[in-house]
């Protein structure tokens, strides 16, 4: 077996683990695992309502964000 | 009969004929329909499939006024502003009683203008509110909370609690990185172990060093960054610590790894830097894990103050805040508040429950000119009183802040390990370094010594001394939790094996707290219904004892309604059914009606008058709990002295304490003066442990070091205490000390453990016998041998 193939198996997984573990770090520094609680109960909330409603808060922000000025 | 039904929003029962009935739902009250019928409108009825049947407290009416949440003190105080410009609060929510409570909320904020977040933590009921300030007001906010049946206080998020929140959170970010490492390296690993035995090509070996080696990396100088910290503050005090070892042998494992790679010749240890780093770390992460958060508790008590009083002005009754009231000031209080100031009655009179001061649940009587304490209860007493000093000087403000500065105070005793630790890693260094210099002048090839000096730190690998105590709690931890023991803190355990003097409280401690029917003396014969009704409506400690007496000989007593009923303040219940006059209550309630009887005994009694004639007596008793003798006699033997304290007079104390063997009393203690108490023994450098339930203890709870509570005590107490018995019961006090002294044993057997295991070793790695290959399996053996041994102990307890 070439030496290319085991370098290139060896860094295509890590690069993918890597990518998981990236995913999972983002997650915890957001706050999800915080309250763990509700992030197990989230499951049973989760769906199409729950999406749009997320969706439009993120919208109220922005929108609410351009017009504010603090004093 | 009437059947009942459940409320369709709160899910209380009640008969369906006081329910208020709307189309085909019924409500228990008009708070409960409003609800309902807002979360209809908003389209929010999806809650209730949600939270399923869980029962929710109906909405209350009154409240304080919001506009206080708009005054800028409020916002001075607890509102912040964020990055964005937005302002932000941290509320407690109270009434949440589900995961569909955090939705609704949450739901329902956000769809209110201008609230852009709205986050509510379930486990602690905490709440991060952020909100334009132009287009909403705060007051709006929690109105909407109120609408919907909750209620909000704002708290002072402490720097300590986020601080505490975001080194928890910095640990997950580190512990995720290490474990993703080593299990990676670990499946390289295993081809470097089967090329080791059969045979390996060189740049084959060469590649797997270097996917270890980028590995590795991460782990050192990211979650390993922990001990480099730690090991240059322990420097800079001059002390050699754990991570000094930790961080030293890791670094030169992974430099002498670096340089293997280079050169091509030789085993690298990347495998060894990661799980040194990995292991080590979890054992630190349970230690942090398991440490009990001072500011959680503290914003509770402080929660459990209102912050208005009602005051007269003018001969008008005005609301105030209860910081602006002035020493002179007129204050009023409706019968089931808390007083808040101390001062003197200039009208009206009543009992309180002084049990937060003195422990006994027994109301005492005051008429006008007597002194009322802050953090009292009125029970049935409508007064005015003059404010003696402003609130700031008051008992209960005293009480709060020495509370504060108990907890901040808390002995610490250093644990086992720590100190072991200490010496360890300097002998370990001090052996590496003399091995290299050994073997450099010997001589040798600079090369090999630095390999021998190197195995030398690698074979030592703290590892099982790290993870000895954090296993060994854990087991116990374990072991108490699954006998209703709760330790709040790992550390507790330590500290409770070193224990020598127990200071137990009487009242709900060795005794149950509540007055119990030991004897029933019936002259003639009489409707119970009658008297159940009578003492059902009071809730006066010794009536309910009586109520309960009759209520488990006879379960199925129904009550009736009196014509006319009246309580007697420190004296009894009278009332009226027909032509039948009713009297329960003590002596003196006999004597202003003109009863006479005579009878004696020691104990408390309950007269049951029908007409004038006495019908029934019943003594009562503050029973003593089972085992607290077996307690006092497994303590002598342990070695341990136990005190007995009590706000109680001297008569009643010594009459527990005569029962129960327990010699040293002290009797009508003050919460401080108990406090003090457990002080003077530190100072005669005892180490203690209080038990009590109740609110005057905790300041006592707070001093020592450890306070175990009884599960059934006042929240503020559970909160304090460092254990809680769950089951309220002697034995688990009993269990608390048995798992402190045996896991104390397992700490001590799992430290030497790694300590022979090491002295087994080094001699041989100092030696140059050591291949990495042994390195790497001793490694591994020294940890399972301790995590094998504290498991030892869960087998021996489950037999017993």
């Amino acid at each position: 077996m070439d030496n290319w193939v085991i370098a290139m198996m060896l860094g295509v997984s890590i690069f993918l683990g890597a990518v998981a573990l990236f995913a999972f770090l983002w997650a915890i520094k957001n706050g999800q695992f915080d309250d763990e609680e509700k992030f197990l109960n989230a499951a049973k909330f989760d769906g199409e309502d729950e999406l749009n409603d997320a969706l439009k808060q993120e919208q109220k922000k922005a929108s609410l964000k351009k017009n504010y000025k603090p004093e | 009969m009437s059947s009942k039904v459940p409320c369709s929003h709160c899910h209380l029962e009640f008969n369906k004929s006081v329910m208020i009935k709307d189309e085909n739902h019924y409500f228990c009250c008009t708070g409960c329909k409003g609800v309902f019928h807002l979360l209809k409108d908003e389209g929010l009825e999806s809650f209730y499939e949600k939270s399923k049947n869980t029962t929710l407290s109906p909405p209350s009416q009154n409240f304080e006024d919001s506009s206080s949440f708009n005054s800028q003190s409020f916002y001075d105080k607890f509102v912040k502003i964020n990055r964005d410009g937005f302002c932000e609060v941290s509320l407690i929510i109270e009434g949440i009683h589900c995961s569909a409570c955090v939705w609704l909320n949450e739901k329902v904020l956000h769809k209110m203008d201008g609230v852009i977040e709205a986050n509510i933590n379930f486990t602690n009921n905490k709440a991060t509110i952020v909100w334009a300030d132009d287009v909403v007001k705060l007051s709006a906010v929690i109105d909407t909370i109120r609408s919907i049946g909750y209620n909000a206080f704002a708290y002072d998020s402490l720097a300590q609690e986020t601080h505490a929140n975001r080194e928890r959170r910095a640990y997950y970010l580190k512990m995720a990185v290490a474990i993703f490492a080593s299990m990676n390296i670990m499946w390289i690993a295993v081809a470097q172990y089967a090329g080791y035995f059969s045979g390996i090509k060189q740049d084959v070996k060469t590649i797997l060093n270097i996917a270890e080696g980028i590995l590795a990396t991460p782990v050192l100088f990211y979650s390993g960054w922990v001990f480099f910290r730690g090991g240059y503050y322990g420097l800079r005090a001059k002390v050699i610590n754990m991570d000094l070892l930790v961080a030293t042998g890791a670094t030169l494992t992974y430099i002498y790894s670096l340089y293997i790679t280079v050169i091509q010749k030789g085993e690298a240890y990347f495998d060894s830097v990661s799980m040194i780093i990995t292991f080590v770390l979890i054992g630190k992460f349970l230690e942090i894990l398991s440490k009990k958060n001072a500011a959680d508790m503290l914003d509770k008590i402080a929660n459990s103050i209102p912050s208005e009083v009602k005051v007269v002005k003018n001969s008008k009754i005005v609301a105030c805040k209860l910081d602006d009231v002035q020493a002179g000031d007129i204050v009023v209080v409706a019968s089931g508040e808390r007083i808040l100031l101390d001062g003197e009655i200039i009208k009206g009179s009543g009992s309180f429950d002084e049990s937060n001061l003195t422990g006994e649940s027994e109301p005492v009587y005051k008429s006008e000119g007597m002194s009322v304490i802050s953090g009292t209860l009125s029970i049935d007493a409508d007064i005015h009183f003059r404010a003696a000093k402003d609130f700031k000087h008051s008992t209960l403000s005293n009480i709060v802040k020495l509370l504060e500065s108990a907890i901040n105070k808390k002995p610490k005793i250093q644990q086992m390990a720590n100190r072991l630790s200490e010496h360890f890693s300097s002998v370990i260094l001090t052996l590496s370094l003399l091995t290299f210099l050994a073997w450099f002048f010997w001589p040798h090839s600079f090369e090999t010594s630095l390999m021998v000096a190197v195995s030398v730190i690698i074979i030592a690998c703290p590892c099982a001394l790290a993870l000895a105590t954090p296993v060994a709690t854990l087991v116990g931890l374990g072991l108490g939790a699954s006998r209703g023991v709760l330790f709040k803190e790992a550390a507790g355990l330590e500290i409770m094996a070193k224990i020598d003097t127990l200071v137990l409280d009487k009242t709900g401690t060795i005794t149950v707290g509540k007055p119990e029917v030991i004897k029933e003396h019936i002259f003639e014969s009489f409707d119970k219904k009658l008297l159940y009704s009578l003492v059902k409506s009071s809730n006066h400690p010794v009536a309910k004892g009586v109520a309960k007496f009759i209520k488990e000989e006879n379960e199925n007593i129904a009550d009736t309604v009196f014509d006319e009923f009246t309580q007697i303040p420190a004296q009894g219940i009278r009332a009226k059914l027909r032509d039948i006059e009713l009297l329960g209550g003590n002596k003196k309630l006999l004597d202003e009606y003109g009863v006479r009887i005579d009878f004696f005994s020691q104990e408390t009694l309950f007269y049951f008058v029908v007409n004038q004639r006495v019908v029934a007596i019943y003594e009562l008793e503050d029973k003593i709990k089972d085992g607290i003798k077996e307690l006092a006699k497994t303590m002598k033997k342990m070695n341990i002295d136990v005190v007995m304290l009590t706000g109680d007079n001297e008569s009643a104390a010594r009459k527990v304490a005569l029962k129960v063997g327990i010699e040293n009393v002290l009797y009508e203690q003050t919460p401080q003066s108990k406090a003090e108490y457990i002080n003077e023994l530190h100072s005669e450098s005892k180490s203690v442990v209080m038990v009590g339930d109740g609110v005057n203890d905790i300041l006592a709870l707070a001093s020592a070091d450890i306070g175990i509570v009884m599960g059934s005590g006042s929240d503020i107490a559970v909160e304090v205490g460092d254990v809680v018995l769950l089951n309220n019961s002697i034995k688990s006090l009993e269990d608390a000390f048995k798992i402190s002294s045996t896991t104390f044993s397992l700490i001590k057997q799992n430290l030497l453990i790694s300590l022979a295991y090491n002295a087994l070793t080094i001699p041989l790695a100092m030696a140059g016998y050591v291949i990495p290959l042994v390195a790497a399996i001793s490694m591994s053996t020294s940890s399972l041998l301790v995590v094998g041994n504290s498991m030892r102990i869960r087998h021996k307890w489950n037999k017993d």
